[in-house]
């Protein structure tokens, strides 16, 4: 017999939220502000993602970009690629959405505390760690050193630009980009994110390293985090894989026996090492 | 557990008595269909055909329809979205106990984390009446996975005894529905004793069997990953998905969005997906976590002896030996390649 | 503004167009979003201008060959229907024999005024942005892309085969029964209605993405088609495919 469990009808249903703000970020990139149409917080965690609806287009995965510390109203910021995120480029302030979520498990911030914390971020990789960046800012002594490191393909790909810009003048925390590619106006750094590991010291026992990009990047960068010493479990990534319910169900987003958006989109290395189709 | 007893000629009455009286809103069963057999409203218990070997889809479909509205929407300046979740009460009669066990594992991925509301909505609404397997399929490899003879999971569970059937009585529901409609006596030891020889002969018939105790799969399946077996075995495959739409305990979907012709109003559906079609984990970016059919092959085969068992503690594969009846290219059976890993090992 | 849409008919039968028309009770609808401004089946006047093409009927004269280029240039949209415009269809099997022949065939004594080239789908003269087969084309996909279209949103279609939807509809395979079918190499969208009809699938949807021809051949001849026999089964809709090799 099944038990008698009285469902939440939310299960499929999204709440409706009204775009508030919308902001060109790069080419292909904007930044959504959304406020709950009923008038309740999104009460997510940093790494945690919602199932954004445009009702009759579908409906997509986005990482919550705003840390939880920011009340009111919550940010997405989303790369055009296909059906639904091409759709919400095209949408103006005051537009409603539909929002399911949040979902997944989020960075285990708990464990950060006290530790040092060092941000590898690869491309767009950056929506998902700027909630991770901005909550510890705004609770700073809760954690130890902060290192950010934020790697793209040429400077006009650089998202976020004016808060890179004010990481990198706050003294509580160390910020280095660099980019794969540039011509001459560009002063900064240049050549793969692994490039700026030599101009940083931590002490790997101590920190924890979370990294988020394109799966290219995850091979180099963990390999990097190894030899410095970062102990497996210490080493932490966000996955991406194919979604379509956010609840368990759908079955896309396996990987081998993990439900990425149930036990994920957050893992270990030591995790993930034992997966054999992670990475 | 009671066990009852009821002559053919009264089970006929019986299931005429369910249509008639419309003890549910919809009565279905095992007909005749298509050369096959399949789960279909009942309009005479005539219809019935309780010796089939196995239907071409299972029951399942009442639970998790091959396609189901979950939300209506309308759009405009103020859109609006509500969701969708219907159920009829609902007899099924004719449920073989692999199916039974498969209809427990739907339960465990669909009720426990994250209840589905449209799935329990109908699982609420329905009553179960099992039969046993006397006549399995050529394909079929229940004994080895426990699942040919079930003790629970049924409101009524019958056994053809020649002029009879053993009824028994799994829940207060299925009492209630035989107190009402049906004539039904106490069944004797004897009766009981027939039962168990025509189970016991049951076993015999089967064709296909593991070479090794189920328990032991999960363990064969993790030492595994690298055999050559599965580029062997998938090398024919034609990705055409029957395999997996056909089996009782595949319960992965796909959403989308459809919308009226007025571009005004229109509604979210779900429809059966499965991890052997090409593009099930294909994403925006253009990347296939399992782009080819050997790793579409080896997903659903630790899918049917590993991950569901470990995740739900239940077995992923209930052996009915629909897949290897569906597959053209003859891959499909889980035993099979089980086997072979194996011989390998 | 409403787009406008024109239909053009090429070498078939007309029965896309027909099928379209079928359509009454979505057609109003559809007219409220869009304006047709060339059908022949439908309507006397008529008009070069338009965004969306929608082409029937496969290419095989010359005069062809610059009509439809005309229209290429034209629409900012162009979409095959049917089969016949996407794949060539059925108007190909000509292809398997010597021109002269194929005049001779249709049209006997006359065959020296007429002039004829191999038949071919359109995309293989001019650039086709999408492509709906099916003999005749199915009014539902044919909706489902103009709304997509009018959405912005990318038209799909499934890379799934027929024996997807043959398995959902819940058919017995016409293996099982002693036929044999393309289901499991065609490209699913139709609802597998042949099969549901009672009888088998002859690809007339053209071929999934990454359909696995060798297994399908060695199927057919486990049930008992001879190479000649599979031929002629994969020419009837994917003779261009083959040819074009
Ligand atoms: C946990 C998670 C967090 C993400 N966070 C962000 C983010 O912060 N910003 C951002 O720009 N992108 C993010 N993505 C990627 C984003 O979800 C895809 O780009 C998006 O789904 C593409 O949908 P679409 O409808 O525009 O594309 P289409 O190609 O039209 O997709 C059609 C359908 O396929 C599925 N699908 C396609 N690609 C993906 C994918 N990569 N992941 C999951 N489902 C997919 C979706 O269900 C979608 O409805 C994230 C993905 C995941 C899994
Ligand atoms: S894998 Fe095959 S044998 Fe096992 S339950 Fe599914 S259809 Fe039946
Ligand atoms: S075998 Fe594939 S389709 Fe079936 S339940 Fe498992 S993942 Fe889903
Ligand atoms: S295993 Fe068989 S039934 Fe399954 S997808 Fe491959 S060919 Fe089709
Ligand atoms: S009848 Fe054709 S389409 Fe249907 S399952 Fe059999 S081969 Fe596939
Ligand atoms: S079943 Fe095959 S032949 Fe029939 S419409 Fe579909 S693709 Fe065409
Ligand atoms: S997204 Fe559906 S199961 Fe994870």
């Amino acid at each position: 017999m099944v038990t008698q469990l009285t469902p939440k009808a939310s299960l499929y249903l999204p709440r409706l939220a009204e775009l508030t703000r919308v902001e060109p970020l790069a080419q292909k990139e904007k930044v959504f502000e959304f406020r709950l149409s009923d008038g309740k917080e999104l009460g997510h965690k940093p790494g945690q993602f919602v199932e954004i609806s445009l009702f009759g287009i579908g409906e997509a995965p986005i990482s919550i970009s705003s840390s939880p510390t920011k009340k009111g109203s919550f940010e997405l910021a989303i790369r055009a690629t296909g059906n639904v995120t091409n759709a919400l480029h095209k949408l103006d302030k005051g537009a409603t959405v539909g929002i399911r979520g949040p979902f997944g498990n989020g960075f285990p911030i708990d464990k950060f505390k006290n530790k040092d914390v060092l941000i590898v971020a690869g491309g767009i990789g950056l929506f998902p760690l700027r909630s991770l960046i901005n909550y510890i800012r705004d609770n700073r002594a809760d954690f130890g050193n902060l290192t950010v490191l934020f790697g793209c393909r040429a400077p006009v790909e650089r998202l976020f630009c004016n808060e890179l810009c004010t990481w990198g003048e706050y003294t509580d925390m160390e910020f280095l980009e660099t980019v794969d590619t540039c011509d001459e106006s560009w002063t900064g750094n240049v050549g793969v994110i692994t490039t700026l590991f030599p101009k940083i010291t931590f002490d790997p026992s101590n920190t924890y390293a979370v990294v988020v990009g394109p799966p290219i990047m995850y091979r180099f960068v963990i390999a990097e985090c190894v030899k410095k010493g970062i102990p497996e479990d210490q080493i932490i990534l966000s996955l991406e894989r194919r979604m379509k319910c956010g609840v368990g169900k759908c079955g896309h987003c396996q990987i081998n026996n993990v439900y990425v958006c149930q036990e994920g989109p957050v893992f270990t290395y030591a995790e993930l090492k034992k997966l054999k189709e992670a990475v | 557990m009671q066990n009852k007893i009821i002559s053919k000629q009264d089970l006929v009455s019986f299931v005429n008595n369910l249509i008639k009286e419309k003890a549910a809103e919809e009565i279905v069963g095992v007909k005749a269909s298509d050369g096959k057999y399949a789960f279909g409203e009942l309009a005479n218990a005539s219809e019935l055909c309780l010796d089939y070997d196995v239907t071409l889809l299972p029951p399942k479909k009442y639970f998790l329809p091959q396609k189901e509205t979950v939300l209506k929407f309308k759009l405009g300046a103020k859109p609006s979205v509500e969701p969708v979740a219907d159920a009829k009460s609902i007899i099924i009669i004719g449920v073989h106990p692999y199916d039974i066990k498969a209809i427990e594992l739907c339960d465990a991925v669909y009720t426990s984390t994250n209840p589905d509301p449209n799935y329990l909505l109908k699982r609420n609404k329905a009553t179960i009446i099992g039969v046993d397997c006397l006549n399995p399929n050529p394909k079929a490899f229940c004994p080895s996975l426990g699942t040919a003879i079930v003790e629970s999971g049924f409101d009524l569970m019958l056994t053809d005894i020649g002029d009879s059937y053993v009824v028994a009585v799994g829940t207060g529901n299925g009492d209630k529905l035989l107190n009402k409609y049906a004539k039904t006596k106490a069944a004797t030891d004897s009766e009981l004793a027939q039962r168990d020889n025509q189970r016991r002969q049951a076993l015999g018939k089967y064709k296909v069997s593991l070479n090794m105790p189920s328990s032991e799969v999960p363990g064969l399946l993790e030492a595994s990953w690298d055999s050559p077996v599965f580029k062997e075995k998938s090398e024919t495959c034609l990705s055409c998905g029957s395999c997996v739409m056909v089996c009782p305990t595949c319960v992965c979907f796909d959403v989308q969005d459809d919308i009226a012709l007025t571009l005004d109003k229109g509604e979210r559906y779900r429809q059966w997906d499965a991890c052997m079609l090409v593009d099930f984990a294909k994403v925006a970016t253009g990347e296939n976590f399992r782009d080819d059919k050997e790793k579409r092959f080896r997903h659903r085969m630790y899918r049917k002896g590993m991950y569901l068992i470990t995740r739900y503690e239940k077995p992923g594969c209930v052996g009915c030996g629909r897949c290897a009846l569906a597959c053209l290219a003859q891959i499909a059976s889980p035993a099979e390649t089980f086997n072979l890993l194996k011989e390998a090992s | 503004m409403k787009p406008k849409i024109a239909f053009f008919d090429f070498t078939g039968c007309e029965g896309c167009q027909l099928e379209v028309l079928n359509f009454e009770t979505e057609l109003v609808d559809l007219l409220n979003l869009v304006d047709i401004v060339n059908f022949r089946e439908a309507m006397t006047e008529r008009s070069d201008d338009y965004d969306i093409a929608f082409i029937d009927g496969a290419i095989s004269t010359e005069s062809d060959i610059a009509r439809i280029k005309a229209i290429r240039d034209q629409a900012k949209i162009l979409v095959t229907i049917g089969s016949c415009s996407s794949l060539g269809g059925v108007n190909c099997l000509k292809n398997f024999y010597p021109m002269k022949e194929v005049l001779k065939i249709v049209y006997g004594k006359d065959a020296k005024y007429y002039n004829t080239i191999p038949a071919r789908p359109v995309s293989a003269v001019v650039p086709v942005d999408y492509s709906l087969p099916q003999c005749p084309v199915n009014r539902f996909e044919f909706i489902n892309l103009t709304k997509a279209l009018l959405l912005g949103k990318k038209p799909e279609r499934p890379n799934y085969p027929v024996c997807v939807e043959c398995k959902l509809a819940e058919n017995g395979c016409v293996f099982d029964k002693g036929g044999t079918c393309l289901g499991p190499v065609t490209r699913a969208g139709c609802g597998a209605i042949c099969i549901t009809n009672g009888r088998h699938c002859w690809g007339c949807r053209g071929l999934v993405d990454e359909p696995n021809i060798n297994s399908e051949k060695e199927i057919l001849k486990e049930h008992g088609l001879t190479v000649e026999d599979m031929l002629k089964k994969f020419r009837i809709y994917d003779g261009w495919l083959e040819v074009s090799k």
